[in-house]
Parts: C-alpha cells; sequence; structure tokens
C-alpha cells in the first residue's frame, strides 16, 4: 500500500499551489490592464503630442511673424525692389544686375542672420525675385510661390514650389502703403523638422506633399502604411501585425503631418517591466511561503513527533507509568498528549488492577491447596517468604524477586490434580509436570512455569522431572526447591514431626551441591541469620 | 502728366522742394525740368536720410536732422525713387524731364499743358501706384484738346 505523503509535503504542496493560483491570476489581470492602459495612455500621448505641436507651431510663428516683421522693415532691399521694377524695361543691364545683386545680398544676409533655410523676396505677383540660404537652390529666381498671398498682412502657412514645400512666414514689402513685394522666411519640411517634431511629441512623425512622403521618422514600409491608411484625423491602423495609434498633425494645403505610436510596441515594454516586477514578487512569494508552510509543517510535526517517539518509547520499555509532556504549541496537540497520558493512566491502572486479581486469585488457590492437608497449612506462603530471602541475598533483581515471590506460591499447584492419598506421601512426584500444564493455560503465569515445573531438579542430576544439572535448572526453581525443602523439615507432617530451624539447616548444608544449590542454601543461611537471629533459639527452645 | 515721347528741349531749370514732415515725403511726387535742385528739408524731430538708386540720379544724403535741408541737381532725365535708409515705408518720386511738357495736376485732378506740338500726341499719366497709363490725343493749332484719364487708384 502507498504511504499516504508526510505533512511537510502536503503543507509545501498546498501553499505553493495556492500561491501560484493567486500569482497566475493577478498575472492575467494585470497584463490584460496593462494593456488597456497602455493603449489609454499611448492615445494621451498622442493627445498631448498634438497639443504641443499646436502650442510649438503657435509659438514658431509667432516668433516667426516678429522676426520676419523686423526682416521686411528693410529700406535697401525695398528701394532695390522699388527701383528695379519702376525702371524695369528701359535700364541699362549694369543698374539692372547692381539692384537685383543689392536685393540678393540683403536676403542672403538675413538667411544667414536667422538661420532660416529659405529667405525670398518676392515680387508682387509671387514671383521669386530673389533668394538667399541653404536651401536657396530650391527657390530659383522666377519662380512662383505656390501659398503665399503678397497682398495680405504677415501670414504664415504652406509654401509649395516645384522642387518642394516648405513652412513660411512671409510679410508684404510696404512703401507707405504701396506694395513692392513681399519677404518670405522658409524652412524645409525635411526630416530635421520631422525629428523636431518627433521628439516634441514623443512620436513618430511622416510629412506628406501632395501624398508623397518627404520626410518623417519611420520606416519606408511604416510610411507606405500610413499613407494607404484612412486618412482620418485620427484612427487606428495595423501595419506588420502591430497597431498603432496615428493623428493627422497638420493639413494644410497639400501637407500632411502625421503622428503614429505603435500601441503594441509600448504594451511589450509594459508587460515586460510588470512581468520582471510581477516575477520578483512571485519569487519572494514562493520563498517567504516556502519558509512559512515548513514553519507551519515544523510547528505541527515536531510535537507530533515527540507525542509519537515518546509512545513509541514507552512501549517498547513497557514503561506506562511516564508521561508526554504537552508542547505548548498547540491547542489541539496538547489535548492530544493529555488524553494519551489519560489513557495510559487509565491502562496503567486496569493493568495493576488485573494483576491484584489474579494474585489474589493464585493466593486463594495456594491457600486453598494447602487448606487440603492440615499439616501443609500455610506452606506455599512460607515458601514464598523463604525464596524471597534467599533471592534477596543472593542479590538478584527486584524484578526476578517478584517472579520467585509469586512462583514460589503457587510451586505446588499441581498437586491439586492429585488424589488426597497420594498427597499425603512424602514425594508426589508427578505434581511439578500437572502444575507446569495447569500454568501454561494461564500466559500471565508464564514466567512463573519454570518455578513449578522444576523445582524439584537436583544439582547433581537426580532430581524430576528431567533430571537436569547445576546450571541448567534455572536459579529461581533452585532457589525455590531450597525453600521448599526448608519449610517442608520445619514443619510437622503426618508421618514425623518437625524439625528445628537448626537441623533442618544442617540436613540441608549437609546435602548442598548434590540435593541442593550450594549458593541457595549459604544465602538461606546469611539470611536467617540476619533476619531472625532470636529464631534459633526460639527454635531451640521449641525443640528443646 | 507729361507728353510722351517728347523731343528734347532745354529748358529753365526751378528749385523744387521735397520736405520730411510726419515720416513722409510731402509732396511725394515733384516734376522737375533738367538741372533743376530739388531741396530735401527735415522738418520731423528726428533723422532721416534720403537716398537714391535710381539710375537717373543715384545720391544718398546721408543723416541730418531737423531744420537741416539738403539739396540734390537733377541733371538727367528720368524716374528717381526716394527713399529714407532709416524709415523704410518713406518714398517719393523726382520725376526729370528734359522738355517742357510736363505738369502735375491740381488736387481736385485737373491739370493744363501748354504749347504742345500738332498732330497725335501721346500723354502719359504716371501715378506712383500704377504707373504709366498713357492716352492719345489730337492737337490742331489754336484749337484746345481735351483728354480725360480714369486712374483706377486703389483705396488707400
Amino acid at each position: 500500500m502507498r504511504q499516504p505523503p508526510r505533512l511537510l509535503t502536503r503543507t509545501l504542496g498546498v501553499t505553493f499551489i495556492t500561491v501560484a493560483v493567486i500569482l497566475t491570476v493577478v498575472f492575467t489581470v494585470l497584463l490584460v490592464d496593462a494593456r488597456d492602459r497602455v493603449r489609454a495612455s499611448e492615445l494621451e500621448k498622442l493627445q498631448v503630442g498634438e497639443r504641443a505641436f499646436s502650442r510649438f507651431e503657435a509659438q514658431r510663428q509667432r516668433d516667426q511673424l516678429i522676426a520676419i516683421s523686423a526682416l521686411s522693415e528693410n529700406s535697401s532691399l525695398k528701394a532695390a525692389l522699388d527701383t528695379y521694377f519702376a525702371e524695369r524695361g528701359d535700364q541699362v543691364a549694369e543698374q539692372e544686375s547692381a539692384l537685383h545683386e543689392t536685393v540678393r545680398r540683403e536676403v542672403q544676409r538675413l538667411a544667414s542672420i536667422t538661420g532660416a533655410s529659405v529667405v525670398a523676396a518676392l515680387d508682387p505677383e509671387g514671383h521669386v525675385f530673389a533668394s538667399g540660404g541653404v536651401a536657396a537652390a530650391r527657390w530659383p529666381a522666377g519662380v512662383l510661390v505656390a501659398g503665399t498671398t503678397t497682398s495680405a498682412p504677415n501670414t504664415s502657412g504652406i509654401a509649395v514650389v516645384p522642387a518642394g514645400a516648405f513652412r513660411f512666414s512671409s510679410a508684404p514689402l510696404l512703401l507707405r502703403d504701396r506694395l513692392v513685394g513681399s519677404l518670405v522666411v522658409a524652412a524645409s519640411l525635411d526630416n530635421a523638422y520631422a525629428e523636431d517634431l518627433a521628439r516634441l511629441a514623443d512620436a513618430g512623425i511622416v510629412i506628406t506633399v501632395n501624398d508623397v512622403a518627404v520626410a518623417g521618422t519611420v520606416g519606408d514600409a511604416l510610411t507606405r502604411a500610413v499613407m494607404a491608411s484612412t486618412g482620418e484625423l485620427r484612427s487606428t491602423m495595423t501595419f506588420d501585425r502591430e497597431e498603432y495609434a496615428m493623428r493627422t498633425l497638420m493639413a494644410l494645403g497639400p501637407v500632411r503631418i502625421y503622428m503614429l505610436t505603435s500601441i503594441d510596441g509600448a504594451a511589450r515594454k509594459a508587460t515586460r517591466s510588470a512581468a520582471v516586477a510581477l516575477g520578483t514578487i512571485a519569487l519572494w512569494a514562493f520563498i517567504l511561503a516556502g519558509f512559512a508552510s515548513l514553519w507551519l509543517a515544523r510547528t505541527l510535526t515536531e510535537p507530533i513527533n515527540r507525542v509519537s517517539g515518546a509512545i513509541a518509547t514507552m512501549t517498547a520499555a513497557r514503561d506506562f507509568s511516564r508521561t508526554v509532556e504537552p508542547s505548548g504549541k498547540s491547542r489541539e496537540l496538547d489535548a492530544l498528549a493529555a488524553s494519551f497520558n489519560e489513557l495510559m493512566g487509565g491502562l496503567t491502572a486496569a493493568e495493576a488492577e488485573t494483576r491484584a486479581a489474579y494474585l489474589g486469585t493464585i493466593r486463594a488457590l495456594a491457600a486453598a491447596l494447602d487448606a487440603r492437608d492440615p499439616y501443609t497449612a500455610g506452606h506455599s506462603e512460607r515458601v514464598s517468604q523463604t525464596a524471597v530471602v534467599i533471592a534477596r541475598h543472593m542479590n538478584l533483581a527486584e524484578s526476578q524477586v517478584a517472579v520467585i515471590r509469586l512462583g514460589a506460591l503457587l510451586h505446588d499447584i499441581g498437586k491439586i490434580g492429585l488424589a488426597d492419598d497420594i498427597l499425603q506421601k512424602p514425594d508426589p512426584l508427578r505434581h511439578p509436570a500437572l502444575g507446569a500444564r495447569i500454568l501454561r493455560q494461564v500466559s500471565f503465569l508464564e514466567p512463573h512455569l519454570p518455578i513449578v515445573e522444576l523445582h524439584h531438579e537436583r544439582p547433581d542430576g537426580h532430581g524430576y522431572p528431567f533430571g537436569l544439572r547445576g546450571d541448567d535448572i534455572p536459579i529461581a526453581a533452585r532457589i525455590v526447591h531450597v525453600a521448599d525443602a526448608y519449610d517442608a523439615m520445619t514443619s510437622a507432617r503426618a508421618y514425623r514431626p518437625a524439625r528445628p530451624h537448626g537441623a533442618a539447616l544442617a540436613e540441608l548444608q549437609l546435602y548442598s551441591g548434590s540435593q541442593f544449590d550450594e549458593e541457595c542454601v549459604e544465602a538461606l543461611r546469611e539470611g536467617l541469620q540476619a533476619a531472625a537471629p532470636h529464631e534459633d533459639e526460639e527454635s531451640h527452645r521449641a525443640t528443646g | 502728366m507729361f507728353l510722351r515721347d517728347a523731343p528734347a528741349r532745354a529748358v529753365a531749370p526751378r528749385r523744387s522742394a521735397i520736405r520730411q514732415r510726419g515720416e513722409t515725403f510731402l509732396p511725394r511726387v515733384v516734376a522737375v525740368p533738367v538741372g533743376s535742385f530739388v531741396d530735401f528739408p527735415n522738418d520731423d524731430p528726428i533723422y532721416h536720410n534720403v537716398f537714391s538708386l535710381s539710375r537717373a540720379r543715384t545720391f544718398n544724403l546721408g543723416r541730418y536732422p531737423k531744420g537741416e535741408s539738403r539739396a540734390v541737381r537733377f541733371d538727367k532725365a528720368g524716374l528717381v525713387k526716394v527713399f529714407c535708409d532709416i524709415h523704410s515705408h518713406m518714398t517719393a518720386t523726382v520725376y526729370v524731364f528734359n522738355h517742357p511738357w510736363f505738369t502735375a495736376p491740381a488736387a481736385e485732378g485737373s491739370f493744363e499743358l501748354t504749347g504742345l506740338p500738332v498732330g497725335d500726341l501721346q500723354i502719359t499719366a504716371w501715378h506712383e501706384r500704377l504707373g504709366d497709363t498713357t492716352l492719345r490725343v489730337k492737337t490742331e493749332a489754336g484749337r484746345p484738346a481735351s483728354i480725360e484719364f480714369v486712374l483706377p487708384v486703389p483705396a488707400q
């Protein structure tokens, strides 16, 4: 049969399974929740990005308009431009180129001051008259700049030239209220600008002009996907199995600026950090739970082990007088120990009672036996006392003394089965075997069996029923043999009178070594001397 | 207002003035014969710097304060745009002619050109915002001819 698991195993198992289930549930809930949170936060981020962009754009436009207002108050520029157009047609080439050059130098100077990619002077019809700056090559003279309005006051917006699109701010060049042209400060919508925006919005940026991507911070494939998507102001799209949230930051003229962020990418990051945090928590939870259940199991198993150990010790020693100490660690275990102690107490008492009852019965039996013959009245009781005296003087163990005391009391039990006439004879040979047969029925009396069976064996081998020799005869049987003979001699019998103690002892000493065990006879002599020195005199007196 | 493609004819120079007052040139348009002087007195309590980049007469009078005046002699016929280097919105025009058939219209718009040649003529009206507007007129000896210009000057 399979053994049931140990308490420790069970505690650990239950604890770990519980912790694992709780952690799994928490994990699942948190991870699902994390994704929702990430989605919300990414959308929020886009909103923040939108706001940041509009603030950024508004500020930039304000700054640019302030700058352009100052720049447009340039008298050389205006004078050269106005003079050029006033004289157009009838001027000599040299003068014309001097005026043109004046304007060109002036816009180049303004471009280097402002750092703008393009500063251009436009004629009243909106054609480039002269341009300066790093992107000036894309604004060649004569090109019509779409998107700018020369007549309006300072404006900002998107200007489109054949070579690309630019964010611009422009101011009219006025002489009094007469328009002589306009000054444009423009910045190209290039990758640098897209990166600025991306940093600002913390999101990917795609810039398109007439549905052609001109700049961006995301890969080409993703850019194409953005342009292929719905084009709504707010939308989500899926690319390469990832979900993106998208906003149109700017839709001005042919220009679109899209902002996008990967919900899945952010969710992955959030999930990873959540998983790391939860993993750490789980590790610690398992360690703590392990220690806790270990401790719990120990507090349970240790007292249980102690109780069962105590029980095992007591059972092995057949000593039921000891008690199991309460552990003080658990009320239930202490109750168990107390019940066990109570049970053992009850058992001990019951056993003592049984023993006493047996003893009483045996005594009664022995007394009844002795009473069959007036000459042997009290014989068993006396033999028992004498045997105890001998045993004590031989320094036998108290447990052996107890066996001898009871065995001596029972030694002639076999005589129950003999007829009275046989009984009256001096040597009723069969009674030890009969006694042994009777005693074998009672397991409780087993220790006394050798005394009953062998108390007529002699050291010289002439005893009965087996004719055992010397040390082959158990010491208890030898003692009882001596005590029996001594009492028989000192008691009157129908066929002879009682002999005095001294004579009896002398006879015993005479046959010591052959009929009687020497040690036992010597012990009896010492015992008689030590116990009752006067008895000798008394017996002498009785004999005398 | 002037006769277009007129034959050159010497005219006695005169002296005119364009004042700088309230960050404006006053008057904004002056027509003079070749050889004339134009004074540029500064009436404003601030500095001005009158200059021109025009082919007919390029000059730069530098900065001068209120009460001071500097003069420029115009020796070449043509349109001379005048600006102020300090105040970029200020502008004036000096139209220099090498013949006598020019005039500036009165405030209400009437003008008169006398001693014009006889025949099919072209009269040009020049406005600082519109440039040239030319109409034809036929003149006969001893008889006045009238011509009417409608100039769509944008409201200011």
